[in-house]
């Protein structure tokens, strides 16, 4: 796929070697195709774009490890291969603003390259306890329900101010919440009530108020009473409680997608930005002798099933197919939602015999066939069994 | 008791709105002016997710509004005094549907949208008891949903308005846009800075919020709250807690709203409603003026200027086409007759060979047929191409009119070349050499060779008598040439007599049909010059009106336009007038510019 979009950027450079701007803009396309996957975030003004990003960006984890994370880009030159959308609610106003814009045929085709976060979960339900829970589930609901939510590879609740303590919580700040959750509850309940009863000097205790104050900024009231109620159940040193608060942070949810729907289709989603910009090029400055290139592009966009296992990966996670269940999940496997290696997607060991792999792989055809072929099944059913089939054919091609 | 002075200005404002197109200002008008007596209404404007309901569920002690992710009512929720927790759902033709106050979530929620225009709930709390009515209003959002028109509904009978931020960020532009459209309609607001208990930073954000609204000139006092820290509060007793939830202050300024005199407070209320209405009417009446002074400015100038270009075209168009038609039609006639000669002296050269070496008496009958056919043929072809000609030139000058005219051109009077009405060539007067005519001619020749070959041979040393066998061979002989030469002699004289037979009648028809076409094509000028001059006045009589309806429709705009001018006017003056009516304490009231 690479060497494909290579060879179109060659032969468009080519055509446009009298240009010294479009011959730069290809330049740029080519040598991006060999950086690392470029991931946008993007929303309103504090959405805690930032947080999230800082967030995911200390992950000391292979999965992401070749990302580049921007923050905020910029809106048509930067263009990243893959977005985190953040709103701070999951209301209409927001959600419609948070939808990726149009463009050409091939970007709206293939414009599956996008999360939504429900950041700052923790301020759901007015911070009760509950907060994140709640906010996963109204995550969970949009993304099955809300037509607005179409399209994207996951909708998922992230308190990334949570998160980003957790990760970073160090064990001096574990000592003084530690310190806190030995008061009785009773006692202490009022004074964690808001921020200004937290760093209020009546405070019971010797902790200095400016101590408190920084952290409550940086884990927020609600992390400040969620990590005082966990160290109160059981995470009595600073590694549980800090992998508690990151469990609970959703963080770990939008990380996998983020590895298995983004890092693993990076090729795609590099191709995918290259041949965008390719096709802007070629839109605002037709040559003559392009028409040729553009067919050639037409050619290359309509045979990339990536894109269409993402978004079929993306209806089915998000309930908008008759599939669940078992078989479900062994589609979005299938489809590559879990890596894109033959073992990965047909739930393999990696070093599985590669013979065993095959035979899988062949059972897994025969059934899926016989789904996309089924006469009672709707059309939209037998047209995303197709999709697995053909994701089946390609990883059994590779033994051919 | 008189009617209060603010009265008549609302009404001429109200009535300024309706005769102008502004249903939606005349209505909150309207509705300003017949608010019911002994009520204070209390709006909550906000943004989605500011925490209205726990606002006002934190104020009431109650649980009454939807908070968190449960539905928001699609319209606004009233909540009055009542001995008894109550709650009526009020339809769009206002049928009343009373619910269990627990249970109203849920059959908010079963309702269609659209279906309900408000929902009336009761409480009983002391601090309705006076009177006042809470009003919780959908979420304001996207300015065309009807979402945000039912939550600015409100602004027509709010005494005051709460508007909700929340502390976790600084007023965004729209909501400071919000506020400063609040504050045109209603002259009491506040702003409540909500989840101050999550915000560390939510004193930095107050104050933000102070300076932004202070330098958008919205006197609105800011007031940090924390319905969580206020439900604490509640559950304990905790006085101070209370205090430091905010809602005391809040309270406070509530209590102040249900305590105004409710005299003075109507004619503020009024004053500011008419100032609101007739600042945006004087707006979008300005809007108008502006247009229809671009739309005079660029399209009078343009339209009259264009109208000129256009006559100036008519006129040397005029000149174009009349000449062209003269030309042609002179270039036709000559060109027709001399066809028509043409091929006719072809015939005549034709009847020439034909009668220099054929007998008329033998030829004439197929000669006659071939000569009535050839003509009528020549005079057809000259016919065809002249209507063809003159269809040309009625098209030609068309043209000079522009591409959409050579469409409907006259119906020419070209109906046949009238070939039929031919009279057949006349068979002259040929004499054939009859038997009887040959035989007295033969007998006059012989007779001079008998008696001159009798004579000689009738000499003595002959002796022959006169009639002898010589004289009477030289008499045959003698006729017989006679006979001959006489033969000649008729034959070129009938020759004669046929020529001249047919070319007259070659002539004849000659004259006979030049002359028709000649006449028809004269018919075709005329007809040609009245249908293209018909048009010409036509078109000008076009550019005359065009014109007039130019300079007409000018000055109506312009009398439109003072019309409007005199209105702003006047609503400047109401303005004013209400202005003076109603002001606080302390503010100066800002004038409409005229």
């Amino acid at each position: 796929m690479t060497q494909d979009v290579r060879d179109l950027l060659h032969a468009a450079a080519g055509l446009y070697r009298d240009d010294p701007r479009a011959s730069a803009v290809l330049h740029d396309c080519l040598n991006r195709l060999e950086q690392p996957l470029r991931v946008g975030f993007t929303g309103a003004p504090s959405s805690g774009k930032t947080t999230l990003a800082a967030a995911l960006g200390e992950w000391p984890t292979r999965a992401l490890r070749d990302l580049v994370l921007l923050d905020d880009p910029g809106p048509a030159d930067d263009l990243p291969d893959a977005t985190v959308r953040l709103v701070r609610h999951l209301e209409p106003d927001e959600l419609s603003a948070a939808h990726p814009p149009g463009g050409s045929a091939f970007a709206r085709q293939s414009a599956v390259n996008s999360v939504l976060v429900l950041s700052r979960a923790d301020e759901v339900g007015a911070g009760r306890i509950d907060a994140l829970l709640t906010a996963k589930q109204l995550a969970r609901r949009a993304w099955r329900e809300d037509p607005l939510c179409t399209g994207f590879l996951g909708v998922i609740a992230v308190a990334g101010q949570l998160a980003y303590g957790g990760r970073s919580l160090r064990d001096d700040e574990f000592d003084l919440l530690a310190a806190f959750a030995a008061v009785p509850r009773e006692e202490l309940e009022r004074h964690v009530l808001s921020v200004d009863s937290f760093t209020d000097p009546a405070f019971p205790g010797p902790i200095p108020v400016e101590t408190r104050r920084s952290l409550v900024v940086r884990f927020g009231m609600f992390g400040v009473r969620l990590a005082l109620t966990l160290i109160r159940t059981g995470c009595d040193d600073r590694v549980k409680l800090s992998a508690e608060l990151l469990r609970r942070s959703g963080l770990g949810e939008l990380r996998d997608t983020l590895a298995g729907c983004i890092v693993a289709r990076a090729e795609a989603l590099k191709a995918r930005t290259a041949i965008i910009r390719l096709e802007a090029l070629l839109a605002a400055q037709p040559r003559p002798g392009g028409d040729r290139l553009v067919s050639r592009v037409e050619r290359f966009a309509a045979a990339a099933h990536d894109f269409r296992e993402l978004r079929l990966i993306a209806d089915i996670r998000g309930g908008r197919t008759a599939l669940s269940g078992e078989p479900a999940g062994e589609a979005v496997r299938l489809l590559g939602a879990q890596g894109t290696s033959p073992a990965d997607r047909l739930n393999l060991e990696p070093d599985a015999d590669p013979g065993d792999i095959y035979d899988a792989g062949l059972d897994a055809l025969r059934r899926w066939r016989h789904e996309a072929e089924r006469p009672d099944r709707p059309h939209a059913e037998r047209t995303a069994a197709h999709v697995v089939v053909r994701s089946t054919e390609g990883l059994l091609s590779l033994f051919a | 008791m008189t009617a209060p002075a603010w009265l008549e200005v609302l009404n001429e404002t109200l009535d300024a709105c309706r005769t102008h197109g502004r249903a939606d200002l005349a209505e909150r008008l309207r509705r300003r002016r017949d608010a019911p007596e002994g009520q204070i209404r209390l709006g909550v404007l906000g943004f989605p997710k500011q925490g209205k309901g726990y606002l006002l569920n934190a104020v009431l002690n109650a649980p009454v509004c939807a908070v968190g992710d449960a539905p928001t009512p699609e319209v606004p929720t009233e909540i009055g005094y009542a001995p008894e927790p109550a709650a009526t759902l009020v339809g769009r033709s206002l049928e009343r549907t009373p619910v269990a106050v627990d249970r109203l979530t849920g059959e908010l929620g079963a309702r269609p949208a659209g279906t309900l225009s408000r929902v009336e709930v009761g409480v009983p709390r002391e601090l309705l008891s006076a009177g006042l009515v809470l009003v919780d209003t959908p979420p304001v959002g996207d300015p065309r949903s009807p979402r945000t028109a039912a939550a600015l509904d409100l602004l027509a009978d709010a005494d005051a308005v709460i508007l909700v931020s929340d502390a976790t960020a600084p007023l965004s532009a729209a909501e400071l846009a919000l506020a400063r459209h609040v504050r045109t309609w209603c002259p009491h607001v506040v702003l409540a800075l909500t989840k101050i208990d999550a915000s560390p930073g939510w004193r930095a954000v107050a104050e933000r919020d102070r300076g932004m609204l202070a330098e958008a000139g919205i006197d609105a006092p800011v007031l940090p709250v924390s319905a969580v820290v206020r439900q604490a509060a509640a559950k304990t007793g905790d006085a101070e807690l209370n205090t430091r939830s905010g809602f005391p202050e809040l309270l406070t300024w509530i209590a102040e709203q249900a305590a105004r005199p409710p005299e003075q407070s109507r004619a503020l209320l009024a004053a500011v409603g008419v100032r609101a209405a007739a600042a945006e009417l004087v707006e979008s009446l300005r809007d108008r003026v502006d247009t229809a002074a671009q739309d005079a400015g660029l399209g009078q100038a343009a339209l009259l200027q264009r109208a000129q270009r256009r006559a100036d075209d008519l006129r040397r168009q005029n000149t174009r086409w009349q000449n062209l038609l003269s030309d042609e039609i002179t270039d036709l006639l000559g060109d027709v007759e001399y066809d028509l000669r043409e091929r006719t002296r072809k015939i005549v050269t034709t009847i020439d060979q034909t009668f220099d070496e054929g007998d008329p008496a033998k030829v004439w009958d197929e000669f006659a047929s071939w000569l009535d056919e050839t003509l009528a043929d020549a005079v057809e072809t000259n016919y065809a191409w002249l209507a063809e000609r003159a269809q040309w030139t009625a098209q030609a000058v068309a043209a000079c009119f522009g591409a959409q005219y050579d469409r409907a051109l006259p119906e020419l009077p070209l109906d046949g070349s009238g070939i039929d009405r031919l009279d057949d060539v006349r068979r002259p007067k040929i004499e054939k050499f009859k038997i009887g005519q040959q035989a007295f001619t033969g007998l006059r020749g012989s007779y001079g060779g008998v008696l001159m070959f009798g004579l000689v041979t009738s000499l003595p040393w002959l002796g022959l008598p006169l009639i002898n066998p010589v004289s009477l061979s030289a008499g045959a002989a003698f006729a017989v040439k006679t006979i001959r030469d006489e033969g000649g002699m008729r034959l070129q004289r009938r020759q004669a007599v046929a020529k001249q037979a047919a070319q007259r009648h070659v002539d004849d028809v000659f004259l006979r049909y030049s002359k028709e076409f000649r006449d028809g094509i004269r018919i075709v000028q005329r007809r040609l010059r009245d249908h293209f001059t018909g048009l010409a006045e036509d078109l000008a009589d076009e550019l005359t009106r065009e014109r007039e309806m130019i300079v007409a429709g000018t000055a109506e705009r312009e009398r439109k336009t003072g019309h409007i001018r005199r209105e702003i006017d006047r609503l400047a003056g109401l303005h004013q007038r209400a202005g003076e009516l109603g002001t606080i304490a302390g503010r100066k009231p800002r004038e409409l510019s005229a």
